[in-house]
């Protein structure tokens, strides 16, 4: 394993193959969690080691000064939740000791600290999973995925917010209007995602993009590049629900890619529209990079979200040539409010990605229901 | 003195370059007519001598060499205000089409239609006389040289390539490759404000010339693998905030990107193979970007500021000078590793 800088935090993901096959399969059910009304016990979703997650009770935490308590309403499962359960690491990202699940949440606020003045209790929010030092040059840079020191929920060793009580800094916190759910609250993670992708590669007004790959963090790069007036969309993926899905929720276009070459795939795509001006990869497949590097226009942008091998092979020249760049995208940052306004707005319906509901206590039965190939698709 | 006589230097064929008369060529409408000063010699020009192809870009017909050029005004054409007869200018090789998409937003380098000095089919301007749209033509001050116009156009690379990578103030920038690109990438870093420069290459002789251009530090990367390169990299400069990739190499693309710090960028200037492997994932989620450089736009006009300001010698990257009916031998010094060339220069001027 190589590490660079000697930070730890900023490390290679080896052998993402579970994860790219994760996202390819399915994955794509958000599921939910309700927690009742009247509990206090902190039941926690833990997971000890791989295919070994347990509920337990643990104390309710006290809100520090600049934090406060929430009573956890919905969290989604995330295929990084998957994989850890099933692997237990994600590259350098080892589970070592138990660690609580769950990242993509809302929650009600129960308690605030004593230097919070943003929030009372009450207030309906949906909460950004990570925190920053708030110190390094990253941070102050305005970049802070990409703190060193970050603090991510169901990141080892931190734990995560799958459980009825978290705590959390305030200003990580975001007030849901009256009109947005709880379900839409914690769906702003993955959305946040794709909002940080598409800004990154500067989709804007009239944009013609393509997507590879149409499982959930597909479909949400779909829905943003959409709302930022993105003229078309086409999206290819291997698996005809997931196609058919992601043209209910607004695709200009699907393109079924299994068993074709990559040189059938471009020209099917130059078929369709004469010049890609941006394609968001959310499969992490060496032929989808490959496929989006040859359909990006002359001077467009390729923005990888999805990751699979660590090495891949690339058509270098014609990228560097043709001044096709080459973007990366680790979560997100400052894209909360954003999302919140598409949701918020009715610009975007987001609803339609949850196929399937469970309680905490079902939280086992959620994962292989998450991780089962029987699920397949987005199903709406 | 030559006036009349109009030699150019013609490649047929790979390794069949000819020099040869042809009409002197009158100007058009928009263009000047250009008595050819100094030429330098491109790798590119070295590569169609002997391949006869780079990429789809395939020599069909004879074609005149050279691009790297500078001249002096000889006639005008119709509608030319903006030179006279006497101006010594640099030119910028390539026309492009100007109603393209890629035109009309400014990125003209990316033109489908663009007509390049010495890229097939197009003819080059290793000549006495040469016709060129007016508006590609910069008049030179009176204190930058020929030959100093005649090296805007590798220095516009560099240009290019460092405004896409967004060096700045204070940056930290890593060279990789000290032949001509690398060190007209330093020399451009260096003028942009970077703070520290750290140059690499397999060749000591070239890292000295580095060194003796303003590189900071100079690391010889020969025999060592890619995780070593890294860290003695990083343990003298840290995570750089760009790094500029000058050579093609694909070891040296992945020393890159591990050298680079989270949300920083390497410029890709150097092509090697058409394919290459990538640390993709490491760059993907630490954020470095991958960005192309293909010749450049807009540049020309800062490379000459750089140089007719002074704060930037390029001078000292001409280690041979021929004249244009000694072509050959420039193009073989040109290829030859043991001459140790950085830049071969040819005068084109006069009867010689």
């Amino acid at each position: 394993l190589f590490t660079s800088g000697g930070t730890d935090f900023f490390i290679v993901y080896y052998c993402c193959l579970y994860i790219s096959l994760i996202l390819k399969v399915n994955l794509y059910s958000i599921l939910t969690y309700k927690m009742g009304v009247d509990d206090v016990d902190n039941i926690n979703a833990v997971l000890y080691k791989p295919l070994d997650i347990r509920l337990e009770s643990r104390p309710i935490p006290q809100p520090k000064p600049e934090e406060v308590q929430l009573r956890i309403q919905k969290v989604g499962i995330c295929g990084s939740d998957v994989h850890y359960w099933q692997t237990g690491a994600i590259g350098d990202f080892i589970v070592k000791a138990p660690m609580v699940l769950g990242h993509e949440a809302s929650a009600v606020v129960s308690a605030v600290g004593s230097d919070v003045t943003s929030l009372k209790i009450g207030d309906r929010v949906a909460i950004e999973p990570g925190v920053p030092c708030r110190r390094c040059d990253h941070c102050k840079q305005g970049r802070y995925n990409l703190c060193p020191g970050m603090q991510f929920c169901a990141t080892p060793p931190y734990d995560g917010n799958l459980a009825r009580y978290y705590c959390h800094p305030a200003d990580f916190c975001y007030k849901l209007p009256d009109n947005v759910s709880m379900e839409e609250g914690a769906l702003l993670e993955p959305l946040s995602v794709a909002v940080h992708a598409c800004n990154r590669a500067g989709v804007r007004l009239g944009h013609n993009v393509l997507i590879c790959g149409a499982g959930p963090i597909g479909l949400v790069n779909l829905l943003t590049a959409k709302a930022m007036g993105a003229r078309s969309v086409i999206i290819t993926d291997i698996d005809e629900d997931r196609l058919n899905t992601a043209l209910k929720i607004g695709a200009d276009k699907a393109l079924n890619i299994s068993g074709k070459t990559v040189n059938e795939v471009v020209k099917a795509v130059h078929d369709l529209v004469e010049d890609i001006d941006v394609t968001i990869e959310c499969s992490g497949a060496e032929s989808a990079i490959n496929l989006g590097i040859y359909c990006t226009k002359s001077g467009g942008v390729l923005q990888l979200v999805g990751l699979g091998s660590a090495i891949v092979q690339l058509p270098i020249v014609n990228a560097t040539v043709r001044e096709v760049d080459i973007r990366g995208t680790f979560r997100y940052v400052n894209c909360y409010p954003k999302a919140l306004a598409m949701v918020a707005s009715g610009k975007v319906n987001v609803k339609s990605l949850i196929t399937h509901r469970f309680s905490l206590g079902q939280t086992l039965e959620a994962f292989e229901t998450a991780h089962s190939k029987g699920v397949g698709l987005l199903k709406l | 003195m030559g006036d009349s006589v109009n030699i150019n230097a013609v490649l047929y064929k790979p390794l069949d370059i000819r020099l040869e008369h042809r009409d002197i060529p009158k100007p058009g409408k928009g263009q000047v007519q250009l008595r050819m000063q100094k030429v330098g010699i491109c790798g590119s020009d070295v590569h169609y001598w002997q391949h006869g192809a780079i990429g789809d870009f395939i020599l069909r017909a004879p074609m005149v060499l050279g691009h790297e050029a500078s001249g002096v005004v000889s006639e005008v054409g119709e509608g030319v205000t903006e030179l006279k007869v006497g101006d010594r200018v640099a030119i910028e090789p390539g026309e492009p089409c100007r109603c393209c998409v890629h035109c009309k937003s400014g990125r003209y380098n990316l033109c489908p239609g663009m007509q390049f000095c010495a890229t097939p089919p197009y003819d080059g301007n290793l000549a006495r006389f040469y016709c060129h749209a007016a508006d590609f033509c910069y008049k030179l001050p009176d204190h930058v040289t020929m030959e100093e116009g005649a090296l805007l156009e590798p220095l516009s690379v560099g240009v290019h390539a460092c405004t896409r990578a967004g060096v700045a103030l204070g940056n930290t920038v890593l060279i990789c490759g000290a032949g001509p690109i690398g060190l007209v990438n330093l020399v451009t870093a260096k003028a942009m404000g970077a703070y520290k420069v750290l140059v690499t290459d397999v060749d000591e002789n070239r890292l000295n010339a580095a060194k003796s251009l303003g590189a900071d530090y100079t690391v010889n990367v020969a025999g060592k693998s890619v995780e070593d390169n890294v860290k003695i990299i990083v343990d003298a400069i840290g995570e750089v905030d760009v790094s500029i990739e000058c050579s093609g190499v694909e070891s040296s693309v992945h020393t890159g990107v591990y050298s680079t710090k989270p949300g920083g960028v390497l410029q890709l200037v150097g092509l090697g193979s058409p394919f290459a492997s990538l640390p993709i994932v490491n760059a993907t989620v630490r954020e470095v970007d991958i960005r192309g450089t293909f010749r450049y736009a807009n540049c020309y006009p800062k490379a000459l500021a750089m140089v007719a300001s002074g704060k930037v010698n390029v001078k000292p990257l001409i280690t041979h000078r021929f004249t244009l009916k000694q072509t050959l031998d420039a193009f073989n010094t040109a290829l030859s590793k043991e001459s140790q060339s950085i830049k071969v220069m040819i005068d084109c001027s006069g009867d010689h």
